[in-house]
């Protein structure tokens, strides 16, 4: 029997959908090799009935809700995470691919001597290896565990099951845990806030803009579509090292790398380093003037044109289509 | 204070990773710094130029090939460079666990009984992109980290850091000892100068051998190039992409 545990994040009591969209797909895998159950732990106060009709299958879910752990800190979590992991006798662990689960699962890998993976299962049912892009985007490697158990980071680009109603979730609340939070660091001081759209590596719907946006203010055009389209926007490196965006939204190699369902490349040349990127991305469209710019090859809809003439129409059709939604 | 700096080499951007009878084919590649590396090696002779006294040691479990990386380092500002090899023979570095063992035995050996009050790391190395290194490397010399710093201040015993989050950005407070692996943004890493070069040809790079005698935690069990083209359909206006992607494809 495999006894898979989930880790729920949550941020200011409220569960990440990321976390949730995890949970679905171990239940999925649980399903499919039918000898499975799932349970999960979720750290910091929350109200559980946030979830209720979000979380698909049947399980327990262990509450570890004190308030030293509304806020995410390292040697707490880790600590909460394995002391849950070896009392239950778990044979695997999912994250889903978080800043936070990047820092705490590598940990959990050596404290709990487990084989860490981090993709997309590529097995049917069990979750053996994983399978993820390499050499900026360029390969796909598969990796399989050499030891029991497994922990892995489940990337957020697969699709997430469409589940039957009809599940049951148990809470269970848990003691809080031993130990003085004042010698536990690194801690979290302050967290800051980005206004606003969602961050574009996030985004179901991202715009992006290179250097061909011509400037800082070339790019109040992809903040219009963007508020349209409920979406982010996104930069080449060239518009983040001109200063015209913010580092956080440049995407590629040394960037983001991005999933969303649609993204328009708009002023951007499509260098290797910014497709790096985007390779799990679902439509792409790009907007060049250039009808030779290499951006076209990674694109499945392309329109030539300049950027300052073809936004704004498409922004005003884009108003009208909405309208009459 | 004693300042470690862990670098790897990977492919330059610019040359072609090839592929050849279900493997990489690195022949034809040109290895350089991994850009984030770069980044903290910056960052950590930055912190030796504010703080007298401070040494930097740069460490790389690397093939003979990535001697030009350390000289690199060494011209860039770090005091003494350390390549480090695996007794047992060479090392795929498709396994993070057997590399963060061999760093941090090499830099507890190092250091003697004292851990080095910083560890600068990248955020994760350009081709097998685990982003798992740091983490490991702290967890097994016992110090706290942060991954992904785009900022950093010492105020006293602590380090102030920012980095980013889903949707924001979170600032934490650590202290010494610690491990910091470095995003983009957080610096501009300098030009070498030719003097500096110069200097750095002179200096040697030491060897230091470490014991592994440990079965990884993963393998790597296939790889495969990926096809990026894709067939683009052109579109003769603002009309039609519009049309296409309420109805061909159903995304507005
Ligand atoms: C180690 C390393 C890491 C890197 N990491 C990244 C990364 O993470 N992300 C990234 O993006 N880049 C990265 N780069 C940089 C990358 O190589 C390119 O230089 C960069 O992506 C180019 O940005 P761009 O497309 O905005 O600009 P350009 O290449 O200058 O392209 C501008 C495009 O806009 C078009 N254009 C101009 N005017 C108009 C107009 N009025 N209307 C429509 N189109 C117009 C042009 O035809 C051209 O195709 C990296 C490079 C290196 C060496
Ligand atoms: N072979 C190595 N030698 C020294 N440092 C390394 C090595 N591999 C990884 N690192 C460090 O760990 C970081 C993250 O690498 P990775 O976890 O492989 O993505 C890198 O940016 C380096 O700072």
């Amino acid at each position: 029997m495999n006894k898979f545990l989930v880790f729920l994040e949550q941020r200011e009591g409220i569960v990440k959908q990321s976390s949730i969209s995890a949970w679905n797909r171990v239940q999925e895998l649980a399903a499919s090799d039918g000898n499975s159950v799932v349970s999960g732990i979720l750290a910091g106060p929350v109200d559980t009935g946030q979830l209720d009709g979000a979380l698909a299958g049947h399980g327990v879910i262990y509450h570890a809700g004190e308030d030293g752990l509304g806020v995410y800190n390292q040697e707490r979590y880790t600590r909460v995470v394995a002391d849950t992991f070896k009392r239950e006798a778990c044979t695997a662990l999912f994250f889903a691919d978080t800043a936070l689960s990047r820092e705490i699962a590598p940990r959990l890998s050596v404290r709990l001597q487990a084989s860490l993976l981090s993709g997309s299962p590529t097995g049917e049912g069990v979750a053996d290896g994983v399978s993820r892009r390499v050499y900026s985007g360029s390969f796909l490697a598969s990796f399989v565990p050499t030891r029991q158990p497994g922990i892995y980071i489940l990337s957020s680009s697969a699709p997430v099951p469409a589940f039957p109603d009809g599940g049951r979730i148990n809470f269970i609340d848990m003691e809080p845990q031993q130990c003085s939070v004042e010698d536990l660091f690194p801690v979290v001081r302050d967290i800051i806030r980005s206004e606003g759209p969602p961050d574009v590596a996030e985004a179901r719907i991202v715009v992006a803009g290179g250097r061909g946006m011509g400037g800082a203010e070339g790019f109040a055009l992809l903040e219009q579509l963007a508020l349209l389209l409920e979406g982010a926007v996104g930069a080449s490196r060239t518009a983040v090292d001109a200063g015209w965006r913010p580092h956080a939204e440049q995407i590629g190699q040394t960037g983001k790398t991005v999933a969303p369902a649609l993204y328009f490349a708009c002023g951007i040349s499509g260098a290797v380093q910014h497709l790096a990127g985007i390779g799990s991305a679902g439509v792409v469209v790009a907007i060049n003037s250039d009808r030779d710019a290499p951006v076209f090859d990674a694109a499945d809809y392309g329109l030539v044109g300049d950027v300052h003439i073809v936004l704004p129409k498409l922004i005003d059709l884009l108003k009208e289509f909405l309208k009459k939604q | 204070m004693n300042i470690a700096v862990c670098v790897c080499s990977v492919p330059d951007t610019a040359s072609v990773v090839g592929y050849l009878d279900g493997a990489i084919d690195s022949s034809r590649v040109n290895v350089v710094m991994n850009p984030y590396d770069e980044y903290a090696l910056e960052e950590a002779v930055r912190f030796k130029e504010r703080v007298e006294g401070s040494n930097v040691t740069v460490f790389s479990f690397a093939p003979d090939s990535a001697k030009e990386v350390l000289r690199k380092a060494l011209a860039m500002g770090a005091d003494r460079a350390v390549r480090v090899r695996c007794s047992e023979g060479e090392l795929h570095p498709s396994d993070p666990f057997l590399t963060a063992l061999g760093l941090s035995r090499t830099i507890s050996g190092f250091y003697g009984a004292l851990l080095p009050d910083l560890v600068f790391c990248g955020k994760q190395s350009t081709d097998f992109q685990s982003a798992q290194v740091p983490s490991m490397l702290a967890e097994l010399l016992g110090m706290a980290s942060v991954c992904g710093i785009t900022s950093l201040h010492a105020s006293g015993d602590f380090l102030r850091v920012e980095r980013e989050i889903e949707g924001g950005i979170e600032a934490v407070d650590v202290t010494f000892p610690a491990v910091l692996s470095a995003e983009k943004g957080l610096n501009e890493p300098r030009n070498t100068s030719i003097r500096a070069v110069m200097d750095a040809r002179k200096k040697t790079v030491e060897l230091l051998e470490v014991s592994l005698h440990e079965e990884p935690f993963v393998v790597l069990s296939g790889i495969e190039p990926l096809e990026r083209k894709k067939i683009c359909c052109f579109v003769p206006d603002e009309h039609e992409l519009l049309r296409i992607l309420s109805h061909g494809c159903n995304l507005l």
